[in-house]
């Protein structure tokens, strides 16, 4: 079996694969932001242990843990795309839908990694020894000023691993864009291999992308994880 | 509440929760044709389990990704404790290599292994004569094996790195081998250890076995998409909940069962 890799030399295709990591990366980043505010605020929910706010946020948290993201992100897009909401471009005066496909992935991606991101900040919580809480009550901090000034840094701090592992896992799940018509890497790729037929060398290629991107982004989250640590404690 | 074990009460609140929830967002999705919309869930429930009206055979359906994650279960644990054998092998070179394909399955989107076996894998191979196929669900079974091979691997590893180094001291003075050492020491004391993180394992592979819809395979979403084209798109939202669902009731208790399994181990140390 000989690989023909001629194709890459094509400049449409450089630039299609470009456009797609470009649209892969801007969909991560917004996705990774939207994962910790849902992670944090989950977090804080669960912690604090309000009254059917807990309930409600263990039972979603359970369910988007506990089933595939691509059914997820299905459910949203059928879902979203029913409520029609759309926005106007006030300078063409287009119908925008506000739920486009790149809104359902990144909503989809942020919630099915923010879930698991909420239990890691939960048990990340958890670790955070009880005396700091108590010498900052000692000394008059109001109980949400600890957790946002004290708790929560010490606990992200504490599970720069597992979030590294789940960054990475979200970037590889966004490969699934491609399924709601976002035009990512994937898209691109499938989108060649109708073009020129070959699909083995067009997917082996896409798999080298990912190994990258994947690679780089946990060598970053690697070298955050490692200005953050906590000298002493643990990890 | 409160007098039952953290994880019991998880399991309470998701296993009644989530289908409230569920059957709330169809409420709030379909209004007063929610009975409708029920109905045809009830006269597809046979198609989306099985495969076939009237639940006959396991072929297709949900059944169908039941069986593939328990093949891909089976393969990856085969080839995951060969690759974990190799990462604390003694000679360097099969180290590194066993490490390298530990990290690049690792970082492999499950999506993308899928893909290229669908094209990597011929649609048949000659045996002495006999010829046998790759049907879409073996490549699926093969192209699911591939990343989780290398969580299983991990996994392994872990459980062979907790044991003190001591116990393999101890164990190499009294004049125990190597494979010895692994079979009679390490690997009793870290099957328990392992048990938990292999069961979250397993539980990843079912979720991630929903990818199996782009092998052509009558997996259960290539069902809820044919039932989606047949019965009007109007009840998309209705199918894929239910799909939602059924992965959901079959992943859940092994999930639950495997952090119930870790705290107790984390008690006893």
């Amino acid at each position: 079996m000989t690989l023909d890799l001629s194709w890459l030399a094509d400049p449409l295709y450089q630039t299609w694969l470009l456009r797609g990591i470009g649209m892969t990366v801007s969909m991560c980043i917004c996705a990774i932001a939207l994962m910790f505010v849902i992670g944090i605020m989950g977090a804080a929910l669960i912690y604090f242990r309000l009254p059917m706010l807990e309930t409600i946020t263990t039972i979603v948290v359970e369910l988007l843990r506990n089933t595939p993201p691509l059914v997820q992100l299905f459910v949203l897009y059928f879902t979203l795309s029913e409520l029609g909401l759309s926005v106007r471009n006030l300078a063409t005066g287009q119908q925008i839908p506000v739920f486009s496909g790149f809104t359902c992935m990144v909503l989809s991606l942020a919630l099915y990694n923010g879930a698991i991101a909420v239990e890691i900040i939960r048990s990340g919580l958890h670790a955070v020894p009880y005396a700091t809480v108590e010498a900052a009550l000692s000394l008059g901090y109001s109980r949400p000023r600890i957790f946002w000034h004290i708790q929560l840094p010490i606990a992200l701090r504490l599970s720069t691993v597992p979030m590294t592992n789940n960054i990475v896992s979200l970037i590889k799940t966004s490969s699934q864009a491609a399924f709601v018509a976002v035009a990512d890497v994937m898209y691109y790729a499938t989108q060649i291999t109708l073009e020129n037929f070959r699909n083995l060398e067009v997917m082996l290629t896409v798999w080298v992308i990912y190994l990258l991107l994947a690679s780089v982004a946990s060598t970053i989250c690697g070298r955050i994880g490692h200005a953050l640590r906590i000298p002493g404690y643990g990890v | 509440m409160s007098a039952m074990k953290p994880e019991t009460r998880a399991f309470v609140y998701g296993i009644s929760g989530v289908p409230v929830l569920l059957f709330v967002a169809m409420l709030a999705c379909y209004g007063r044709g929610t009975g409708e919309a029920l109905g045809l869930l009830a006269d597809r429930s046979g198609i989306l389990l099985t495969g076939a009206p009237g639940f006959r055979g396991f072929g297709g359906g949900f059944s169908a990704n039941v069986l593939m994650s328990v093949a891909a279960i089976v393969v990856s644990v085969a080839t995951g404790a060969l690759l974990c054998i190799g990462t604390i092998a003694n000679m360097r070179l099969i180290r590194l290599i066993s490490l390298g394909v530990v990290n690049l399955l690792r970082n492999t989107p499950w999506l993308i292994a899928l893909y290229a076996m669908l094209y990597l894998l011929p649609f048949y191979v000659p045996v002495f004569g006999t010829v046998i196929p790759f049907s879409p669900f073996v490549k699926a079974v093969v192209g699911l094996s591939l990343p989780v091979t290398a969580n299983v691997a991990e996994v392994l590893r872990g459980g062979v790195d907790a044991i003190p180094s001591g116990q393999w001291e101890t164990a190499r003075a009294l004049g125990y081998r190597k494979g010895q050492i692994l079979r009679y020491v390490v690997i009793p004391q870290a099957v328990p250890l392992i048990i938990p993180n292999m069961m979250t394992v397993f539980a990843t592979l079912f979720i991630g076995s929903s990818l199996a819809v782009v092998t052509g395979t009558s997996d259960v979403l290539s069902v809820a998409n044919t039932i989606t084209a047949s019965d009007g798109s109007q009840y998309a939202t209705a199918v894929q909940l239910y799909v939602l669902l059924l992965f959901f009731l079959f992943a859940f208790p092994i999930a639950t069962l495997a952090r119930r399994l870790e705290r107790q181990i984390r008690e006893k140390s």
